[in-house]
């Protein structure tokens, strides 16, 4: 009797502890997602006083080290975020983010913009080559591009270049999308250029324009 | 609930069946399990499958992965604005080699354009002289403070007058910027440095770096919001050096010393940058040998004067230009002394080699070797393959009573063993298998291994050893960091009784860090350019490790001389001592007297000063002038180091920047042409011009966004948790299910 007793206890802590492990994994995710799906609400307000000011830089709250730089929409997937400055971990927990070693938003070269497969840029998956895509810039500016290539690349082998003569969006997450594990060297990318039609420097562009070799 | 009751009595009965709970775990529910994660690893591999195919594609269609290349319409690729070919001369007499540099710019477009130019120099040259050369008009360049020249330039620019600028952005990296060049113009800008020859162990060398290593910018973007001009500087790109770096808080001037790069790996029959090399060398002694390690040269001998260019008559600038000869044996003399007098003042550059000490064999000093290997993302391709190569081959000269470990880092250091282990045949196979492992990505944040590879070793005395070990740290790396200032600091902060050795990786290594670092850490240097070379260059530097070095050297000099270096480092075997002296406006007579120790042995030489007898001390040796003015620039800006006051410094290194003519961190070259060749209101566009990628690197960029959260693990992991907890509940509860079922 004395032994069942014993197990019986032996297994009841097991039992809790095991629920309690689960628990707080599945609270971590769920945090994951809140920080993810609650912080844009916070970003928000950021993002007019930006608009309003005609460019500065706006804290969304007083101890964040990220601002947003951009909103990005994505009008046939009915996506729409604001992309933070700087690609860090702690920038990317509350929204996509610029890289900041590529060129900047809106100008020659190329812009990178990471995001998280699993939340903000789960939609990247979606992204199917014409698709539209939105850049509003600080200074308030719509800038119009359209989808040109997705590709699967290794990062591992892989950087980004450094150097690019004309402008280009490049969205990157990780991949493949539904992978449990995090830090893979995989990366899924999705590039656009700027539509031509609506840029005032239309004229010019046509000029050079020329054949992307990916 | 009636359902749920079923199954517990089922399961249970189950269990009951094979024996016991503890049986059932093993049989049932652990197979089930390991079917469930079997499946769902399953689900994730089809995705993993596919993205292989993926990025084998950029491969098959013969593009560099991972670059966007634009063609114009006719299918050919776009060429910069800006067209740059190069040409250099080298003069080299005795231990003295002048050398002229001049850069030409062609601007193809059909409006004014500046252009801005980074490029390297070898790390000691001394750049004297500077003129623009437009047509047949040629314009002299003048030293000035460096603020005061950028105002003279920049006005002047503004005036559509041609301008040039050269600036020291590092002892080895200047900027050139050449303003208004008109549609279909070319200016050239010819620049004269003299430095020394390097001589170690018998060999004369010279080094002429030729393009930059993309390097890394420590620290974090300098600009922080709040600050609303900043913040739109930042994002306007306002980068008057049009780097692809922007400044950090660690490397404020990230942009001037990070050029843009050709997408495009430089090829020798078409060169993106060319450059036409010449040299005259007249050691006054015939020659052993002349080699050049990397470039195929072409040799001609007249009247003991030998004639070198490259064999093809231009080369890609993508590597290191590397001339090294050697003097018949026996004809090296053990001291010789040059002199120049220059406005009155006469000048002189002492070179000495110490003996070599008696074959008695040297005492065995137990040591501690730690290998600090540098894998970061801009030591991929071959310099990766040098390193390795390299840590393998010093790994198989350790001796059993050493003892060593090895640090590797990029973004972070990690080290193979927690405390230095004795080389057992053990300990190395398991450290070569370390480096057989070894790959390049991330970002060079050299300052914390550094730290650690110097840190105090945690063990206290030893009752094994009773003697002290000597600590020797080989740095191996290609030094591309922007934060060079930063580490020597650090390194003769920290060094303690540990010595610093670098060996510098690859086809455009950072000369100034590896020389520097190691002067900071008392230690030599050794370039490794080529695979072949690993072998070789690892032997001398471990003679070196192994053989003790000339202590305590003195020089006596005859009467009062300000004489630079101030301070006469140890030498290692093989290394000769050189030191500039300015004997003032008396011409040098008397005797100098050198002394040293090696291995507790005294040793001196003399030599006799201002007789003229000796060829050795002949005067009129251009260039020693100048090289006295760039020791002392050295010297004064080393005491900045050491922690003086930057201003005090800069009001000393200043008055000799100028009387000499010196480029130096204070003073820039400026060029100006009184004639107008913009009209006003016409519009002038800055370009860069690009430099070759080093040969053999890999793109270099910058890393991708690490963008996966560990949301959907953790969801799953707990997931799996809650469910392992509710099956061992139902378990329970199918016991005390059972129990009463029997009873009745």
């Amino acid at each position: 009797m004395s032994r069942s007793i014993s197990l019986r206890n032996w297994r009841d802590v097991l039992v809790l502890c095991l629920l309690l492990a689960g628990m707080h994994q599945i609270a971590g995710a769920g945090l994951i997602k809140a920080k993810a799906w609650l912080a844009p609400l916070l970003i928000e307000g950021a993002w007019h006083k930006t608009l309003l000011s005609g460019g500065a830089a706006v804290k969304p709250w007083p101890w964040a080290d990220t601002w947003p730089v951009a909103r990005l929409r994505a009008p046939a997937q009915e996506v729409d975020l604001l992309v933070l400055a700087g690609d860090s971990g702690n920038a990317l927990a509350f929204g996509p983010g610029h890289t900041r070693a590529s060129a900047p938003l809106g100008s020659t070269g190329l812009a990178v913009i990471g995001g998280h497969r699993d939340t903000h840029f789960a939609f990247l998956q979606q992204l199917q080559t014409g698709d539209v895509l939105q850049l509003q810039l600080p200074s308030g500016e719509l800038r119009p591009y359209r989808v040109q290539a997705s590709r699967v690349v290794d990062a591992g082998l892989e950087t980004l270049p450094a150097t690019g003569d004309s402008e280009q969006l490049l969205l990157v997450t990780c991949y493949p999308f539904d992978a449990l594990r995090a830090g893979g060297p995989l990366r899924y990318t999705v590039s656009a250029v700027p539509e031509p039609f609506y840029t005032d420097t239309a004229e010019q562009r046509s000029s050079s324009a020329g054949i992307y070799a990916l | 609930m009636k359902y749920y009751n079923h199954i517990c009595r089922q399961l249970a009965r189950d269990a009951g069946h094979l024996g016991g709970v503890p049986l059932w775990l093993a049989f049932r529910c652990l197979p089930s399990l390991l079917l469930c994660a079997l499946l769902l690893l399953l689900s994730t591999a089809p995705a993993r499958a596919m993205l292989e195919e993926g990025s084998g594609e950029p491969d098959i269609n013969g593009v560099e992965s991972g670059q966007l290349l634009l063609l114009d319409q006719a299918g050919g690729s776009v060429t910069p604005a800006l067209m740059h070919a190069s040409k250099v001369h080298f003069d080299i007499s005795g231990m003295i080699a002048t050398a002229s540099v001049e850069q030409s710019f062609r601007n193809d477009t059909d409006r004014a354009l500046e252009g801005v130019y980074a490029f390297p120099l070898p790390d000691n040259a001394a750049v004297r002289y500077l003129e623009m050369v437009i047509g047949e008009r040629r314009i002299v360049g003048k030293v000035r403070e460096k603020a005061v020249a950028k105002k003279i330039y920049q006005a002047a620019k503004k005036a559509g007058k041609k301008a040039s600028l050269v600036e020291q952005q590092r002892p080895n990296l200047f900027t050139n910027r050449i303003a208004n060049i008109g549609p279909g113009e070319e200016i050239t800008v010819r620049m004269e440095y003299v430095q020394e020859v390097s001589f170690d162990t018998g060999t004369f060398s010279l080094r002429f770096p030729m393009t930059i290593m993309p390097r890394y910018m420590p620290g974090e973007p300098v600009s922080r919001p709040g600050d609303p001009e900043d913040v739109e500087a930042l994002m306007l790109a306002v980068n008057p050096y049009l780097g692809w770096a922007v400044p950090t808080d660690q490397v404020s001037d990230a942009d001037a010393i990070s050029p843009l790069l050709h997408p495009s790996p430089g090829s020798e029959r078409t060169p993106l940058n060319p450059i036409e090399i010449t040299a005259q060398l007249d050691m006054g002694m015939p020659l052993a040998n002349v080699e050049s390690p990397y470039h195929d040269i072409a040799l001609a001998r007249r009247a003991g004067v030998y004639d070198i260019r490259l064999a093809s008559g231009v080369s890609e600038m993508d590597r290191d230009f590397v001339l090294s000869w050697r003097v018949v044996i026996g004809a090296t003399p053990a001291a010789a002394l040059f002199t120049q007098e220059v406005g009155g003042e006469h000048f002189g550059l002492l070179m000495v080699v110490p003996p070599t000490p008696d074959r008695a064999p040297a005492p065995v000093i137990p040591r501690e070797i730690v290998f600090v290997v540098d894998t970061s993302g801009s030591m991929g391709g071959v310099s990766i393959e040098q390193a390795r190569a390299s840590v393998s081959r010093a790994l198989q000269q350790l001796r059993p009573e050493d003892y060593f470990n090895i640090i590797e880092f990029n973004s972070v250091h990690r080290a193979l063993y927690r405390q230095p282990m004795p080389a057992t045949r053990h300990h190395v196979q398991g450290a070569l298998d370390f480096v057989r492992k070894l790959h390049a990505s991330g970002g060079t944040e050299m300052l914390s291994a550094l730290q650690a590879a110097l840190a105090r070793p945690r063990r206290a005395a030893d009752e094994f050893r009773e003697q002290a070990l000597l600590r020797q740290v080989i740095f191996i790396t290609d030094g591309a960091v922007g934060n060079e200032a930063a580490l020597f600091e650090e390194i003769s902060a920290r060094l303690g009784s540990s010595r610093l050795f670098t060996v510098g990786i690859g086809s455009a290594p950072n000369s100034w860090f590896m020389r520097k670092a190691a002067q900071a850490g008392r230690g030599t240097h050794t370039h490794i350019g080529d695979l072949n070379e690993v072998g070789r260059k690892m032997s001398e530097l471990f003679d070196q490790l192994a053989h003790p070095a000339s202590v305590n050297l003195s020089i006596d000099w005859p009467g009062l001389v300000e004489a630079w270096p101030q301070r006469v480092p140890d030498l290692y075997q093989g290394q000769p001592l050189l030191v500039a002296v300015n004997f003032g406006t008396a011409s040098p007579r008397g005797e100098v007297m050198i002394s040293g120790e090696i291995n507790a042995q005294v040793w001196s030489v003399r030599l006799q000063l201002g007789s003229g007898a000796d060829p050795a001390t002949t005067t009129g040796h251009r260039g020693v002038a100048s090289l006295w003015a760039r020791h002392k620039i050295a010297g004064l800006l080393d005491e900045k180091l050491a922690g003086r006051d930057e201003a005090a410094v800069r009001a000393d290194v200043l008055p000799v920047a100028l009387q000499h003519q010196l480029l130096s961190p204070y003073t820039s070259f400026v060029a100006v042409e009184e004639v107008v060749s913009r009209p006003q209101g016409e519009a002038l566009d800055s370009k860069p011009v690009l430099n070759t990628r080093p040969r053999g690197q890999r793109p270099q960029g910058y890393a991708y966004p690490r963008t996966a959260t560990t949301g959907p693990a953790k969801a799953w992991f707990g997931g799996l948790l809650l469910f392992l907890g509710l099956m061992l509940r139902v378990l329970r509860q199918g016991e005390v299910d059972h129990v009463p079922v029997n009873q009745s």
